[in-house]
């Protein structure tokens, strides 16, 4: 059991890095690229997948306080939405089947979707102040989420069946 | 069944809400102020970001150095690194002028701003908003510290340090941002105001009185350096519109494009903090 969590805490702190370093090289390619792509919500679905649930809202915790440090915005924000996201993510896909590529893109969109409205709204109830869409870029981050995850997830797939077969 | 047994990601999940909002909650009061978790995590993982920057760079150099252009791109970046100085020292030279006209002064300063200045490299922007925040490769071990101005290779203002300021990284808030503020001059007119940006691209010139004359499009605007933060004369930005404030008929609307762009904020000046415009 203590070996169980230590290892979940240290797949936690690598998923963390790993968004890390994902927004690094995002940000290396210009702000517009940072507002459109959200690196710490990719790692978050893809654990919650993986992992369900419980380790879903951990790595969301994580994942979204490291963002919120990276940032002038209110600290814990983005992990409120992030932990939201993680839990939800790992809750329905420990429930319902979400491997079919559509299917999967379709559930990622919503998961995506609702995360924004959810840090949207949040940002706005604690600074009482508007988000800043820039010019709609910010709209388009569900569905790059959604895209990206449901590649990542087909990439995987593609390469544990070649794995597989070798 | 014990509620744990039952319901155990649930009660996880409310645990990490409940953590969350008692964490967004303790800010409310203290405003800009970052916690001290806030700066842990920022300290523990700003390396991590500048390590995955470097690499990047670092490849990208080494493929350039050795397979592209050799010693030529070698030669460029020196010759850039001359120039990005050239550029710094020959804004703050023209400022200097401009403000007080005493040529042993300028000398003077101009020596010490030369010794002080901290080059910098740009590695991350904000997650949330990218007109908010950077990171630099430069700490408190290259001197760094809250407050002090940061400037783009050609001289015009980017922002201000701010905390946390790790032992190799900082923060700086851009102007940009909808919480900074700098006391700024329009070179002709001479109107004065305070410079705040709106967490987007644009921009505006608070406490302008309706009533005040001067101030045109295109005119561009200089730090004063009242604010005791910003050296008085760096460039700021440029007038872009000049409005009547249908909400606040008190004072003019003024939106402002400012110089700095995201494309050439690879390599920025760290300035020395400065007491009421002077070194």
């Amino acid at each position: 059991m203590r070996e169980t969590v230590l290892k979940d805490v240290f797949r936690a702190v690598l998923a963390t890095a790993a968004a890390v370093l994902l927004y690094s090289l995002a940000g290396a390619a210009g702000p517009s690229v940072l507002v459109a792509f959200n690196a710490f919500s990719v790692v978050v679905i893809y654990f919650s997948v993986r992992r369900g649930e419980v380790f879903g809202a951990f790595a969301g915790t994580a994942c979204g306080l490291v963002q919120d440090a990276f940032s002038l915005s209110v600290f814990g924000t983005a992990g409120l939405t992030k932990t939201l996201l993680g839990f939800l993510t790992g809750y329905v896909a420990g429930r319902i089947d979400v491997s079919p590529a559509p299917r999967m893109a379709a559930f990622l969109l919503v998961v995506s979707t609702f995360e924004l409205g959810a840090w949207v709204l949040l940002s706005w109830a604690v600074r009482q102040e508007a988000v800043g869409l820039h010019r709609g870029l910010l709209l388009v981050q569900p569905l790059v989420t959604a895209l990206l995850g449901t590649s990542l997830f087909l990439a995987e797939r593609r390469f544990l069946a070649r794995r597989r077969e070798a | 069944m014990p509620l744990w047994d039952k319901r155990q990601s649930v009660v996880i999940l409310a645990g990490l809400v409940v953590f969350h909002l008692l964490l967004i909650s303790i800010q409310i009061p203290r405003g800009a102020d970052k916690s001290l978790f806030e700066k842990s995590v920022f300290f523990v993982y700003s390396p991590l970001q500048r390590a995955a920057v470097g690499a990047v760079r670092n490849v990208r150099s080494v493929w350039k150095d050795y397979f592209d252009l050799r010693g030529a791109h070698k030669e460029n970046r020196e010759l850039k690194e001359r120039l990005f100085f050239l550029h710094q020292e020959n804004r703050f030279l023209q400022d200097r002028l401009e403000l007080f006209r005493s040529e042993a002064r300028i000398r003077e300063s101009l020596e010490r701003f030369r010794d002080d200045l901290i080059p910098a490299r740009v590695i991350g922007i904000d997650s949330a908003n990218p007109y908010r925040s950077l990171v630099l490769d430069k700490g408190s071990l290259d001197g760094v510290k809250a407050n002090m101005a940061v400037c783009d290779k050609f001289g015009n203002l980017v922002g201000r340090t701010i905390g946390p300021v790790s032992l190799r990284e900082a923060m700086v808030q851009l102007v940009t941002d909808k919480e900074s503020s700098v006391n700024v001059m329009s070179e002709k007119g001479r109107l004065v105001g305070s410079l705040t940006g709106t967490s987007g691209p644009i921009c505006e010139l608070r406490y302008v009185l309706a009533s005040t004359t001067g101030g045109e499009e295109g005119e561009e605007l200089r730090t004063t350096g009242h604010d005791r933060i910003y050296p008085a004369g760096i460039r700021v930005g440029a007038i872009r519109s000049i409005e009547k404030d249908p909400s606040l008929p008190l004072f003019r609307k003024i939106r402002v494009r400012p110089f700095f762009q995201f494309n050439t904020l690879d390599a920025v000046a760290v300035l020395p903090q400065v007491q009421g415009g002077e070194k």
